[in-house]
């Protein structure tokens, strides 16, 4: 009977702890934090992988090469390029059509946050100390700030002409930005947020009025600003202009312009710091830049449509979009190295290196999956079914980082 | 007595009494803080049922793809609300190297409501606030909104079958890999210029490509030495157009056509000279009538490191290539320094070519070509011809191009003669580049020989940035002892990408036999468009 009572009693104890409980309940605002399981311990273990058709993040693991992870982003977002945080904690990407940054969390690859941003954001960039994330808005003419952390925008830059690309510099206090739809590069003040000079290139030449369907017809302009890796000059390659623009970021002005081939899409700095590369899709070649002398060190044959060069194992490998084909270039004797052919009727986009400079991960949309060159035997491995149109992949720390 | 279970339900049913009250009332107060009263409630109720409609008539307009680039805009402009905002305070420096904490969310960090959606709030200002923004939307989308169907592709997949005729994706034990087409679609919201983008761009791999290459080409000749012959003081005109059909017909295959008209005069039908001073005389077979230059199938196999090439062609475009001096619609005009006058070669015929390039640095080049229209079987007039060709970079130097060539011939109905030569472009720094031929050539007696030189200069060391100009010389000699000698040269003022002016000036001195010399200098002009 005694215990028949005690049972009783505490039976009525829960059931007011129980009326409390869910009185407090009611109480509690929805941003509950769910605990989740961590996918990804190590943010330099994975490839990111970004699936523009399906829509969706994939997270490819290094050593294995399995997808550990995807995180869906939702119908039509087409999300363009991935980037992880630098502090390793996030992955952010833009949402081409839904004008939305969105933010993941790189251990449990959890959307953890979607934020309304300019038009068609495509490029994006962090900040060193991870605080600032830049989204570009191409199409928007603008880049969103956004502090990563509240996790919200900021603040709006406008003022831009089709910024594709965002470099910040080493100690973050300027970023530079590549306007594609003009001929100047914007140099940003990161503690404002605003846009502090346009970096005037080149003049045109003199003969350019009598061509107004190559110079009205639409603009080729700057895609990226790099600095070396030495940090002590930015360039700056511009297609209508056929230049590469060598800036010293003290002053922020032009202190030479170096003549390149026809139609340089941007340039891209090996990772020992000798020589760059742009690739000239209008005459199919690629110039090799002396970094240290700001000269064009050779001109060699290439293919249609670059999109990419990768350097790894000594080598440039250069990613011609629609032939199928990568360019392999010997960086010591700058002489053609071959060409690996990947595939047939396929679209080649965008490759990543691993930060031991071995492998190459390339993105090849036509057959959903990624393609991973060893650098050293110049052998290729094809993981599939990495998601629907592989745009583009990233691995953390990695120099070659890039988008198309 | 009483009853123990009378007297044991009396506490309970107190404790349940207030756990109900509580459960109850707490909640209820906790409402009551934003809302206190009924008719509140109602409202709110009606706000949230209002945003649950207006976000699922967004839902059902949003998911069509989109195809209007200004629905994009007008999606985007209520979102550009914090425009104004500062980041920092102005002359606030950010620490460098700061970094940020390792654990835990950001503030505004929620995987449950990434959007952060209010739509569950309590403050009725909050509600109103979400629903002018749907309403906004909506409206932007509804009235500029063209809907579109999902992007719908086929791809090529390879695919697993079984045994029994069962399909899978991976492989299976016993199944065989084999490759079949599947259609695919994807929810892409794609813009109206994309579409039109990828309408246009499927037509151009579908058509026959056309392009033109035309040329005006005005000279003058005032002789300088020797006799006076009818040239003196005599101008010349010649006109060209070369018309190209190019089409894509199967996998790694093309087709290509040139038909060229030509009429007028040039020098060489006034000056006796071992070369033509016009290039383009060599195309002329006669006025004013189109007559089919090439007419060729290209194929790539092996991986696209071997091509092959068949049909009607100038074996010259593949065999003692130079990128300096090769190219009289764009370059030197004088034959000497476009060609090597001791591979034989007087005009176009039905020839093959076989050319492997692995693209790292060495290619190899074979074939035949017959060089005389007038032949009644493919076993007159042929000349075969093999080439090794590499790129290497000397000390201090660019890029250069080496290329040695070997032929036989024959054309001249005496047996087989033969021929070789060498021609090498090199890049002295970025805007000069040096270069040369050599060939010797079998003759009846002894060998015919030539060499030439010159410099091309280009990469913005002119006028304008696409200039280049060239000084080049050349000289022929004759086992009959007839000798000639060239200097030309050239700038081409790059007006448009499409368009080029040439200035040129070029002398010729020939040595015939007997010891006598007739020299003519020969300034021209040359127009060139090529669209």
């Amino acid at each position: 009977m005694l215990n028949s009572k005690r049972v009783l009693t505490i039976s009525g104890f829960m059931v007011v702890v129980g009326g409390l409980s869910a009185a407090f309940y009611n109480l509690l605002p929805t941003s509950r934090v769910h605990a989740a399981d961590v996918k990804v311990a190590d943010p330099t273990s994975v490839v990111m992988i970004v699936n523009r058709d399906s829509n969706d993040l994939a997270f490819m693991d290094i050593k294995t090469h399995k997808i550990v992870g995807k995180t869906f982003l939702g119908n039509n977002v087409n999300p363009h390029m991935v980037m992880m945080s630098p502090d390793g904690r996030y992955v952010v990407t833009g949402g081409t059509r839904a004008n939305k940054a969105y933010i993941v969390d790189s251990h449990t690859l959890e959307l953890v946050k979607v934020i309304p941003v300019g038009i068609a954001p495509e490029h994006l960039s962090f900040s060193p100390d991870s605080r600032w994330y830049y989204q570009g808005n191409p199409d928007g003419d603008s880049i969103s700030v956004i502090d990563m952390q509240s996790m919200t925008m900021v603040k709006t830059i406008t003022g831009l002409v089709e910024p594709l690309n965002i470099t910040f510099t080493p100690d973050g206090s300027k970023a530079y930005v590549g306007n594609y739809g003009a001929h100047w590069v914007g140099v940003i003040d990161v503690r404002r947020h605003e846009l502090m000079k346009k970096i005037y290139l080149s003049d045109f030449p003199g003969v350019a009025k009598l061509d107004p369907s190559r110079y009205l017809g639409g603009t080729k302009g700057i895609n990226v600003g790099l600095f070396s890796p030495d940090g002590k000059y930015l360039y700056a390659a511009d297609g209508d202009l056929g230049i590469v623009a060598v800036i010293d970021p003290r002053e922020d002005k032009v202190i030479k312009t170096i003549r390149v081939g026809k139609d340089p899409w941007r340039i891209y700095m090996s990772h020992d710091g000798k020589y760059a590369i742009t690739p000239n899709n209008g005459d199919e070649t690629i110039s090799i830049v002396d970094l240290k002398e700001n000269k064009v060190a050779a001109t060699l044959e290439a293919g249609p449509d670059m999109t990419g060069v990768n350097f790894a194992a000594g080598k440039a490998f250069v990613i011609s979009s629609t032939s199928g084909y990568v360019y392999v270039y010997n960086m010591s004797t700058l002489r053609p190295g071959g060409r690996l052919k990947i595939g047939t009727n396929v679209q080649l986009e965008t490759a990543t290196t691993d930060v031991a400079d071995q492998k190459l991960y390339l993105a090849e949309s036509t057959t959903n999956s990624v393609v991973i060159i060893d650098a050293r035997t110049e052998a290729i491995e094809r993981v599939a079914n990495v998601g629907l149109f592989p745009w583009g992949t990233h691995i953390m720390d990695s120099k070659d980082n890039y988008c198309h | 007595m009483r009853s123990v279970r009378h007297r044991d339900w009396r506490p309970v049913l107190r404790s349940v009494a207030i756990a109900l009250t509580l459960a109850v009332t707490i909640p209820a107060v906790a409402g009551a803080q934003q809302v206190n009263t009924g008719d509140q409630s109602e409202s709110r109720q009606e706000l949230l049922d209002r945003i649950a409609q207006l976000e699922k008539r967004l839902g059902e307009v949003a998911t069509a793809p989109q195809s209007n680039p200004e629905v994009l805009v007008a999606m985007a402009a209520p979102q550009a609300a914090p425009q104004q905002t500062p980041a920092m305070p102005p002359g606030m420096v950010m620490p460098p190297g700061t970094v940020m904490p390792q654990t835990g969310p950001s503030p505004g960090a929620n995987p449950a409501n990434p959007e952060g959606n209010p739509a569950d709030s309590t403050n009725p200002q909050d509600l109103l606030d979400r629903i002018k923004v749907l309403e906004q939307r909506l409206k932007d989308l509804e009235t500029s909104a063209v809907l579109s169907e999902p992007e719908t592709r086929t791809k090529r997949v390879e695919v697993y079958v079984d045994p029994q005729g069962g399909v899978h994706d991976e492989p299976v034990p016993g199944a065989r890999k084999t490759v079949t087409y599947q259609r695919e679609r994807v929810y892409r919201r794609q813009t109206m210029s994309e579409q039109i983008e990828a309408a246009l761009a499927d037509a151009d791999e579908h058509k026959v490509e056309v392009g033109v290459n035309a040329g005006i080409v005005a000279q003058f000749a005032v002789r300088t030495e020797g006799d006076p012959t009818p040239a003196d003081n005599h101008s010349y005109e010649l006109a060209s157009a070369d018309l190209f059909f190019t089409a894509g017909i199967a996998q790694n295959t093309l087709f290509f056509a040139d038909l060229v008209g030509l009429g007028g005069t040039h020098p060489g039908y006034e000056i006796p000279t071992l070369t033509l001073i016009n290039g383009y005389a060599a195309r002329l077979q006669n006025q004013n009538q189109i007559s089919v230059r090439e007419a060729w199938l290209r194929t790539e196999v092996v991986g696209g490191k071997l091509a092959l090439v068949a049909g009607r062609m100038d074996l010259t475009n593949y065999i003692d290539h130079n990128a300096a001096a090769n190219d009289e619609t764009s370059q030197f005009l004088s034959d000497a320094l476009v060609n090597n006058p001791m591979l034989g070669l007087t005009e176009n015929g039905i020839g093959f070519v076989s050319v492997y390039d692995p693209k790292n640095g060495f290619n190899f080049k074979f074939g035949f070509q017959q060089s005389d229209s007038n032949a009644t079987s493919l076993n007159q007039s042929i000349f075969t011809m093999g080439e090794v060709g590499f790129v290497t970079r000397l000390p201090k130097t660019g890029e250069g191009n080496y290329r040695f060539w070997y032929r036989t011939d024959n054309a001249s109905g005496t047996g087989n003669r033969y021929g070789f030569g060498t021609s090498i472009d090199q890049r002295l720094s970025p805007r000069i580049t040096l270069f040369g031929r050599y060939g010797e050539a079998q003759a009846y007696v002894k060998s015919d020989s030539f060499y030439s030189g010159g410099l091309k200069f280009d990469n913005g060391l002119g006028f304008f940035p696409g200039d280049t100009w060239g000084l080049g010389y050349a000289q022929t000699q004759l086992q009959t002892s007839e000798k000639e000698r060239v200097i030309e040269g050239f700038y081409n003022f790059s007006l448009t990408e499409k368009l080029k002016l040439t200035f040129h000036a070029s002398h010729f001195l020939e040595m015939q036999q007997g010891g006598t010399k007739l020299g003519y200098l020969v300034p021209g002009v040359r127009l060139q468009a090529n669209f």
